[in-house]
């Protein structure tokens, strides 16, 4: 890293209004900027990509007012006096994957989620596409787990019970000239970065697999073993798998201070009450930069990138059963693959997502521009794509770092901290095989400490709620049988039944709101969002809660539906 | 296996109506029916005005309903409640309709369906509303459903987007049970819903209503916190810097209903674009043979009368039905209208007093509506006026008019001169 | 003169009323209880009223109801005020009377729903 080089750099883009300094082995950006694109600009001209030394952005921005966390307005003792033998921080895939790989071990594990459920920021906001790796090199530890999270997920969503399927990916090229090189590129991944199952195949062969792609296309790279999964569905069998072995998931449960004495962190406080873990895991995604802080641990910086997604109607799925994207060289420089269309896991059509920088990490606004230039993209790929089929549409913020590259280690100056930040595409992918990880290292960290014995009662298996309407009728016929309330249709779009919904309100993580009911098993996903079923849904929790109708919440404590009875 | 000559899959107004009239021209009928009580969408429509034309009484939703339910459980009609329809397939003698209920999955016979399925409700993320996600953002219907079936307030301060008669409706219910409703705003520069409904439910009660306005943005985390409305432009597009905050904790929206024809999608049914629902023929069947389609599935009506009449004319046709070659000709309407129904008649059945039903496109006073068959006019009726809102509905003798398959029929809407 | 949209029928007409000493033109009606109806709504301005009214029956909070007949316009709040003093806690039919008279208008508040039938017996 040559510093004097970076600040000359640096000076003739801003004119000395930013520095960059080498502070306990980071590259320390200072000085005041008045807009935060320009900040995030320096600190990606100071960074060098999946380098090891991090870029810290400390530099004012007069735009980027630092919003505090939004904090649940739950406060309880519930967790007081805790003494967890690893607290994890984030309830997104990071967070739930690593709690059930630790549930292996007879070890107090103990997840905090500030959200009211699971998966509820990046991890649920997401295009849930199992990335092939195709376009990462050696070197990068997003490369490093790409092709053994990828692996892993027929096995892992086969015991967790999450519809998963390799759908595969095409990136298509309307330029045919290209096609030498790009063949040539495929080699170059196949032999030197272990990319083995990525081709070429010729604009015909596109048209016969998917003929409603872009008639225009010469030529695409062929990656099958992409997939997609359903990202909030596969975090909370994870952690349900979890809960299950034994670990607890406390959700509305924000961390809000941290006491570190030689090195260690001793109390961790949270609106709950105070918890005293052996060690603390760092998967708390656009917020793990302020955990690291709060541990005395900061030796990286989050740069929030929003991304914004659309759904079609299942009816536009039937139009095409894969990921696709085109391919531009007129691109302008950015760290998105620039979204694609996606086969969603349940047979939607999903577009997007773009990626602007941002300075709020919980600005999950949608914006009429994201979807026009997700879609003016994306009409290239699939040119009969119509706006009149999406049925609604999301924004998720990206946690990445300045070098662009995931942090998976443990504390540089606090020990019993390990991070599992700057998560980022392809993290959904990586999860299975990053959790892996981090389990060993836990446990050898713990092992300072005390014995760690494998969980004797440990189940990889989680059993999802049934899904009746992919069943054949006499699988249907005999479950309903067993339970008449499966044949009690609620949510008409999604043909969810009574049952589905019950199963979801009895699951291991009880979240007993519309919305997480429906991030379960569905109702209010479908066509009419819950126009017609969301009453019916209120009511079935209501009923199942024992409250009155009125306390039947959205999602958090404060999204009421209704205000009482009208008399 | 139970068997029937005519299936009809829906309980709503449509749907009652063709089961009676199916019965009554001989069929063996079987009325399915998704929720637990029969009527539809009518049960929780508890204000009056239901009726004026087929009772010439003023009715509420489940009184309407009521006539017709008496009538379908004095007997002689088979009825499936709590029983959904999960796929229907053809087959030589008709259709397998398989359904799901509390016993369990049945596959019911029938030798022809009436798709009596209603109609959805268009969502704020379907007229591109952003924003958060707070709780507090209601399609009127569901609006309607947590007030009048539930009893419960969904709203204290709220913004109605969409002055289609369930937004004005509501805006009336809502300020009834102490809401306060602080406007309706409309994107169009006339009003959707019927003139009398924005009389006596916003003018009554002193709730403005915005023209050429809509919603574009929703404000709030948990729940609705404030929307932010702008003018818009002759194209129906926000104009920049009109915007303006309104602080409300609810949001309903009344902007426009969806015929659900899904399951007719999946036998293959043609639709028209401009009504959304099936392209049909004199007798209201579909472009698959032994599929009728009536009610709102067809096309969206702003009267009930005129669903059950199609109720009525579709449960006919299907307890009528017999194969037969069809000799088909269009009915094809000029840009003036917006749409019409039916789309073409089959010159090998009865059209000797075919109901047809038309909207105009434009809010137009003094007007006709002329029938010209190739290129010659062979009937026209006068109108005081035309508004989009209103539906509406004449006979037709097309036997009169010598048709044969190659006759160019087409529809037109003439604005009179002025004398 | 004054302009009023008829609300009888979903026809809609526009109607305009001039008063002539004691007695009113109507103009723009296309049946008689168009012209009945604007001179009403000069003099005394009456309203039908659907509301629906508490019940004490587990699953069905609320219940249906209406006026038996048209109420001055002035009395719409009044008369749910005195609709939400009142708790259904016997099976009603269609047309079963829920506030006899209510508040001395000569007019019933009645059931408009089948919902709470009795059962035949």
């Amino acid at each position: 890293m040559d510093l004097r080089k970076t600040n000359k750099r640096l000076s003739q883009r801003f004119g000395g209004a930013v520095r960059a300094t080498l502070s306990d082995g980071c590259v320390v950006l200072t000085g005041w900027l008045s807009t935060w694109n320009e900040a995030v600009e320096a600190c990606q001209m100071a960074a060098k990509k999946y380098g090891a030394v991090h870029v810290v952005n400390n530099i004012v921005c007069d735009e980027a007012v630092a919003q505090p966390m939004r904090l649940p307005s739950l406060r309880d003792g519930a967790l007081e006096g805790r003494r967890p033998d690893v607290l994890i921080i984030g309830g997104g895939i990071s967070g739930a994957s690593i709690a059930r790989e630790l549930s292996k071990w007879k070890l107090d594990i103990l997840l905090v989620e500030k959200e009211a459920d699971l998966a509820l920021q990046a991890s649920g906001r997401n295009d849930g596409e199992v990335h092939p790796g195709v376009d990462l090199s050696k070197g990068s530890l997003k490369h490093r787990y790409i092709r053994k999270g990828n692996a892993m997920y027929d096995q892992v969503c086969r015991e967790l019970d999450v519809p998963f399927r390799r759908v595969g990916q095409y990136v298509c090229f309307d330029k045919g000239w290209l096609k030498p090189f790009i063949a040539l590129y495929c080699l170059w991944r196949r032999k030197h970065d272990g990319i083995e199952d990525t081709r070429v195949i010729s604009g015909a062969e596109l048209k016969r697999r998917e003929p409603n792609l872009n008639r225009e296309f010469k030529f695409a790279v062929s990656n099958p073993s992409s997939g997609c999964v359903c990202p909030y569905g596969l975090t909370i069998a994870y952690a349900e798998n979890a809960v299950q072995n034994g670990a607890q998931v406390s959700l509305n449960t924000a961390v809000l201070s941290m006491e570190v004495e030689d090195g260690e962190i001793k109390r961790v406080h949270t609106n709950r009450g105070t918890v005293y873990p052996a060690l603390v895991i760092n998967a708390a995604g656009v917020f793990a930069e302020d955990v690291a802080r709060m541990a005395g641990d900061r030796f990286f910086s989050i740069h929030p990138r929003r991304g914004t997604n659309s759904i079609l109607d299942k009816k536009a799925g039937a139009r095409f059963s894969s990921i696709a994207s085109i391919m531009e060289l007129a691109r302008s420089r950015g760290h998105s693959k620039g979204g694609g269309i996606v086969h969603t896991a349940h047979g939607n059509l999903l577009v997007g997502p773009d990626a602007v920088e941002t300075f709020e990490k919980e600005n999950v606004e949608t914006r009429p521009q994201s979807i026009d230039a997700v879609f003016a993209k994306q009409e290239k790929t699939m040119p009969t794509l119509n706006r009149g089929d999406i049925i609604t549409y999301f924004t998720g913020v990206r946690a990445p770092t300045f070098e662009e590259d995931f942090i998976i280690e443990k504390g540089r100056k606090t020990r019993n901290i390990i991070h599992c930040a700057g998560i980022q595409s392809p993290g959904l992918t990586t999860a299975p095989a990053v959790a892996l990880d981090i389990e060993q290292m836990a446990v050898e960290e713990l092992r300072k400490k005390k014995a760690v014995a494998p969980n004797e009662g440990y189940s990889p298996i989680r059993h999802g709620v049934p899904v009746l309407r992919d069943m054949a009728d006499e699988e249907r016929a005999e479950l309903i049988r067993q339970n008449p309330d499966y044949g009690v249709i609620v949510c008409r779009c999604e043909e969810i039944s009574r049952g589905e919904i019950l199963d979801a309100l009895r699951s291991p993580i009880c979240v007993p709101t519309v919305d997480g009911v429906k991030k379960r098993v569905r109702p209010g996903m479908g066509r009419c969002q819950g126009g017609f079923c969301s009453p019916l849904v209120a009511k079935i929790i209501a009923e199942f809660l024992d409250v009155p109708l009125d306390q039947v919440k959205k999602s958090a404590p404060e999204a009421n539906i209704t205000f009482g009875r009208t008399k | 296996m139970r068997t029937y000559d005519v299936t009809v899959i829906g309980g709503g107004p449509a749907g009652l109506a063709a089961a009676l009239s199916a019965r009554e021209n001989g069929a063996k009928t079987l009325l399915i029916e998704r929720e637990a009580r029969l009527g539809g969408i009518l049960k929780q429509c508890i204000h009056d005005g239901f009726g004026l034309v087929r009772f010439q009484e003023k009715l509420t939703g489940p009184e309407y309903a009521q006539r017709f339910i008496d009538q379908v459980e004095r007997g002689g009609i088979g009825v499936s409640t709590l029983t959904f329809v999960t796929r229907l397939e053809r087959t030589q003698t008709g259709f397998a309709v398989t359904v799901v209920n509390r016993d369990g999955v049945e596959t019911i016979q029938t030798k022809t369906l009436v798709l009596a399925t209603g109609c959805r409700e268009r969502t704020a993320k379907q007229v591109s509303i952003h924003g958060t996600r707070p709780a507090g953002v209601f399609t009127a219907g569901t609006a309607q459903h947590f007030t009048n079936l539930l009893g419960q307030l969904p709203t204290k301060r709220c913004v109605i987007l969409g002055s289609g008669d369930i937004g004005l409706i509501m805006a009336r219910r809502l300020t009834l049970e102490g809401a306060k409703v602080l406007g309706v705003y409309e994107t169009k520069p006339t009003p959707s819903g019927l003139t009398r409904n924005i009389h006596q439910c916003l003018r009554d009660f002193d709730i403005p209503l915005y023209l050429s306005h809509t919603v574009t943005r929703v404000l709030g985390q948990d729940r609705l916190t404030a929307v932010e409305v702008s003018q818009v432009d002759g194209d129906m597009r926000p104009i920049p810097g009109t915007q303006e905050l309104v602080a409300c904790d609810g949001l309903i929206l009344s902007v426009g209903l969806i015929p659900e024809n899904e399951l007719a999608q999946s036998l293959g049914a043609e639709l028209d674009p401009k009504t959304k629902g099936p392209v049909c023929d004199g007798q209201l069947m579909t472009s698959v043979d032994g599929v009728f389609s009536c009610g709102n599935a067809l096309h969206v009506n702003d009267l009930v009368d005129y669903v059950s009449e199609s109720g009525e004319l579709a449960g006919r046709g299907a307890a009528r039905y017999a194969p037969a070659p069809r000799r088909e000709v269009a009915i094809r309407t000029s840009p003036a209208l917006l749409c019409a129904v039916p789309q073409r008649l089959d010159l090998n059945r009865d059209n000797s007093k075919t109901p047809l039903y038309f909207r105009s496109r434009e809010v137009l006073d003094r007007c006709a509506l002329r029938l010209r068959v190739d290129g010659r006019e062979v009937f026209s009726k006068r109108y005081p006026f035309l508004r989009p809102p209103e539906m509406e509905r004449l006979d037709v003798d097309f036997t009169r008019f010598g048709l044969d398959e190659n006759s160019q029929i087409e529809l037109d809407i003439e604005v009179m001169d002025h004398e | 003169m004054s302009e009023l949209v008829c609300i009888v029928c979903p026809r809609g007409c526009a109607l305009q009323v001039e008063r002539e000493g004691d007695t009113f033109r109507v103009t723009g009606n296309s049946c008689k209880r168009g012209e009945a109806f604007a001179i009403s709504e000069q003099t005394a301005p009456m309203r039908t009223l659907c509301t629906t009214v508490r019940t004490a029956f587990p699953g069905v909070p609320v219940l249906p109801v209406r006026v038996s007949a048209e109420i001055p316009k002035g009395q719409i709040f009044p008369v749910m005020e005195a609709i939400r003093a009142v708790t259904v806690d016997r099976p009603v039919d269609f047309g079963g009377v829920i506030l006899k008279d209510v508040l001395g208008l000569g007019v019933d508040v009645i059931a408009a729903s089948g919902l709470l039938r009795p059962a035949d017996g």
